[in-house]
């Protein structure tokens, strides 16, 4: 225990020069808003700094200057976010600090889009495979079982995504794509639709 | 002046605007606490009436807290804060001088960064001379600890504290390791902080 407060108050003595960076300084912000040791620490610490520079120790009308400040704080509108963003926005502000050191928990604002992309880069390619497969003539029989075969559970490799940095490689929307695709099945981009064929057969009539 | 330079510590100051801009009312009450007394002083160059000192400060870090969504972080954010003060400062003192009730003593004319306008000894209406008294008694224990430091601690915490040097500068000039400057500045601070603390609870009748 006391070697813990030893390391925290040595995190706040490096937090007054601006020295830390990512989760130490997450966690030292923290420690100094929300515990009543660490903040007294902060304080004297600056202190110190303001009597070393100035000679002015002029401490002793601090604590009344923080409380009458602190009552006037809290009629003021506050920005109400949640904690998910708070620690988001810290997070995105460390991690730009930060040299190549990324917060694995935290998803990047732009994640979202990214998958989107990607799963419209896929839908499109899958789109061009199976018309080229089509083509070369292998596709009257039974489709590609790859293609056709929809996982068991999108709903979950979505919630997946959602909890996990991964890339997502199906969704229910891509697989409804693929299905309508289906429609198109067994016909080249130059002919016209097998369906359409059938209907045209020409029969000759019996004498 | 001896070592009057703003702290270098912007990025923290940045993150901590960050997080008081995201809802985090305390980390601004960091900065207050962190600021505080620079700005009591700087508005006592430009106000007599110390009364009117802490009220102009008060007025000033309400200000702050407001606009804080408007710190783009392009500038030192004592510097932003500086300016609010300033300008806080000045609107009062126009409005002290339509008062025809307020008298001359009240203001102070002169330009704001004229240091050597800045009495930070004179005494003011909320100070008895107990509290002058306590202040200077801080003052004491504080260089009689710098004073009973090692001296690789008492080079580290001045070459931060006074000079403003940072941690890598520190470094060079006493050619070790930056964690040992976070070591000894931390180690030196600590044992002033142990003398400093007891006289404060004192003074003060209450933990913070």
């Amino acid at each position: 225990m006391a070697h813990d407060t030893l390391k925290t108050r040595e995190a706040i003595s490096a937090l007054a020069d601006g020295q830390l960076r990512g989760q130490e300084f997450a966690r030292a912000v923290e420690a100094v808003s929300r515990d009543d040791d660490d903040r007294a620490t902060w304080h004297v610490y600056h202190l110190v700094g303001d009597v070393l520079r100035s000679g002015d120790a002029a401490g002793h009308n601090d604590l009344a200057f923080v409380e009458r400040l602190q009552l006037r704080l809290k009629s003021e509108d506050v920005v109400v976010q949640s904690t998910d963003a708070i620690k988001s926005i810290a997070s995105d502000a460390m991690n730009t600090r930060d040299n190549g050191q990324f917060d694995t928990q935290a998803d990047s604002a732009n994640a979202s889009r990214f998958r989107w992309k990607l799963v419209a880069g896929l839908a499109s390619l899958a789109a061009v495979a199976f018309v080229g497969w089509g083509w070369v003539g292998g596709l009257n029989t039974a489709p590609p079982v790859s293609l056709a075969t929809a996982p068991a559970a999108p709903a979950s490799a979505v919630v997946v995504a959602a909890e996990q940095p991964q890339i997502m490689i199906r969704d229910p929307r891509l697989d409804e794509l693929l299905a309508a695709h289906k429609q198109f099945g067994g016909t080249s981009a130059l002919q016209m639709p097998a369906g359409f064929l059938r209907n045209a057969t020409f029969e000759v009539p019996n004498r | 002046m001896t070592g009057a330079q703003p702290p270098v510590a912007t990025d923290s100051d940045l993150m901590l605007v960050e997080r008081t801009v995201a809802g985090d009312q305390r980390a601004f009450e960091l900065l207050v606490i962190k600021y505080q007394r620079r700005i009591q002083r700087l508005i006592g160059r430009m106000v007599r009436d110390v009364d009117l000192v802490e009220d102009i400060a008060q007025e000033t870090f309400i200000r702050a807290y407001r606009a804080l969504h408007q710190f783009r972080g392009d500038a030192q954010f004592y510097t932003w804060l500086y300016r609010i003060a300033v300008n806080t400062a000045k609107k009062a003192l126009l409005e002290l001088k339509r008062d025809p009730t307020v008298s001359e003593g009240a203001l102070r004319s002169g330009d704001d960064d004229d240091e050597t306008s800045w009495h930070g000894n004179e005494p003011t209406s909320d100070e008895t001379p107990e509290s002058v008294l306590a202040a200077k008694e801080i003052a004491a224990v504080v260089n009689a600890a710098m004073d009973a430091l090692p001296a690789d601690l008492r080079q580290a915490v001045t070459l931060r504290e006074i000079e403003g040097l940072s941690y890598e500068e520190i470094s060079t000039v006493m050619n070790c390791p930056i964690g040992t400057v976070r070591s000894r500045i931390f180690r030196a601070r600590e044992a002033i902080s142990e003398k400093v603390k007891p006289l404060l609870d004192n003074q003060s009748g209450k933990r913070w």
